[in-house]
């Protein structure tokens, strides 16, 4: 599963978020989330990919640019 | 649920705490429990299951005193909730992943899921009540003094109406093995399990953990009789006093102190008294030490009390217990019947007052009820209530 799926995964399943909602250009705020819920995300994915998501680098905007984030974080760590 | 306590049935079982190959088979009352139908998914994330349980006691208290309107309870109410350890099974999950992952990113809301006023926020939060809202920590007696001081702001005029109660869940694995290592809990019956919180009994051996959330509300007289309530019964004293004495071992003296405190807060003389719900952890000193409080505390009228130890069916709640046990004395003034203590085949002598051993009892005469929360660490508390 590509991190973007996981990351959609986790918001349907546990923040709620409609599916169709779900789009790489969406931001995270606009899906109803706020700071807490964000960082748990964050945490989640973070967790399930064994990845450490620096706080400079935490400040994507939309869903897009936050999978890209994780996916080049996953690949620096296995490299 | 008080059916069941009269007909003597004991919900405590046996189950495995931890994993196969490391962990404990433990006796406990393990609460069946969905708070689905209350709680939002995306709620969950940020509520231990002790928030959980509290707010859905909260729900039935509210929804039961028909002052729930478009799901919003009365906005001015306090909330006196009691809460021993809080977010318990979130505490062990945050110094799991710290220990075993040795990572310092542990879940950023940690914080809110472990703290002790999280059941009381949540009730706030949920039902939009804004008066103040406070927390008590006192083991075994935070419930009952919950109950108590919303008591007496009520009757002290500072608020008309409190939501009050507790809530525990700590049946995880590392909460579960310091309760063990204080050699505190019952060992297995041979009669079963659910035998094995034996209150009173010459064969008791210690308690049984509970789980869950009990929640009252409390209003002052004329504000529910103007509305029509049907109120379940009235409160009518609570005293308090510590023992001075020891960590885990309790003493006479102040229990004693508590429940003539009760008394003299009630107006009452001990011969009004006729059930006492018993703190009655069923460890060997404990029990005891009570019989020998009441009979100093009664005098004479001891003799005529009729005493029983309901964690003998229900286990011990702790930050719940003082709450639970006092909503089964109310429901024992309103339905007039008291409930015994089960499993008291074979009574201590030395615990000799009227424990109704084994089956429940009608009580057509009964008007004014105490109950005993005696915590460690001394702190005692005791609550009156007079038939509605």
């Amino acid at each position: 599963m590509s991190s973007y799926d996981y990351i959609k995964e986790l918001l349907i399943e546990k923040h709620d978020v409609s599916p169709d909602v779900i789009k790489p250009e969406a931001k995270l705020t606009d899906l109803g989330l706020d700071s807490l819920s964000i960082a748990e995300l964050m945490f989640d994915v973070a967790d399930k990919y064994g990845i450490d998501i620096p706080d400079e680098r935490a400040n994507f905007t939309t869903l897009g640019e936050g999978a890209a984030l994780v996916d080049e974080l996953i690949q620096a760590k296995g490299a | 649920m008080f059916d069941r306590l009269y007909a003597g049935e004991s919900v405590i079982r046996k189950v495995r705490s931890g994993t196969a190959e490391f962990g404990s088979d433990i006796l406990l009352a393990p609460s069946e429990f969905d708070s689905s139908a209350i709680v939002a998914k995306t709620q969950l994330l940020l509520m231990d299951r002790v928030a959980q349980m509290g707010v859905v006691a909260a729900y039935r208290a509210l929804s039961g005193a028909n002052l729930l309107v478009d799901d919003r309870g009365p906005a001015s109410a306090g909330i006196y909730m009691g809460c021993g350890l809080g977010g318990s099974s979130s505490i062990q999950d945050a110094y799991r992943l710290y220990f075993q992952r040795q990572t310092r990113k542990v879940k950023p809301s940690a914080v809110p899921l472990i703290m002790a006023n999280a059941p009381a926020s949540h009730i706030s939060m949920r039902y939009g009540v804004l008066g103040p809202s406070f927390t008590y920590s006192i083991a075994c007696s935070s419930s009952a003094v919950a109950i108590g001081e919303a008591f007496h702001a009520i009757r002290d005029g500072y608020l008309d109406c409190a939501i009050a109660g507790g809530a525990e869940s700590m049946v995880n694995d590392g909460t579960i093995a310091a309760w063990e290592a204080l050699t505190v809990l019952a060992k297995e019956h041979p009669d079963g399990p659910a035998a094995s919180s034996r209150p009173f009994a010459k064969d008791r051996s210690g308690f049984v953990l509970g789980e869950g959330s009990a929640v009252l509300v409390l209003e002052a007289a004329d504000v529910a009789r103007a509305r029509g309530a049907q109120p379940i019964a009235e409160v009518v004293g609570f005293g308090a006093a510590s023992d001075g004495h020891n960590l885990t071992q309790p003493a006479v003296g102040g229990q004693v102190r508590a429940m003539r405190a009760a008394l003299a807060d009630a107006g009452l003389a001990p011969e009004a008294i006729g059930y006492v719900n018993a703190h009655a952890t069923a460890t060997p000193a404990g029990d005891k030490i009570e019989i020998d409080a009441l009979k100093e505390a009664f005098g004479a009228h001891a003799r005529r009390l009729a005493v029983s130890g309901t964690k003998s069916m229900h286990g011990h709640l702790v930050g719940a217990a003082g709450a639970l046990e006092f909503a089964i004395t109310l429901m024992a003034l309103k339905k007039q019947r008291i409930p015994p203590t089960a499993n008291l085949t074979m009574l201590d002598p030395e615990c000799d007052l009227d424990c109704v051993p084994c089956k429940g009892r009608e009580a057509s005469d009964l008007e004014y009820a105490v109950s005993n929360s005696f915590a460690f660490g001394g702190s005692n508390a005791v609550l009156i209530a007079r038939r509605g």
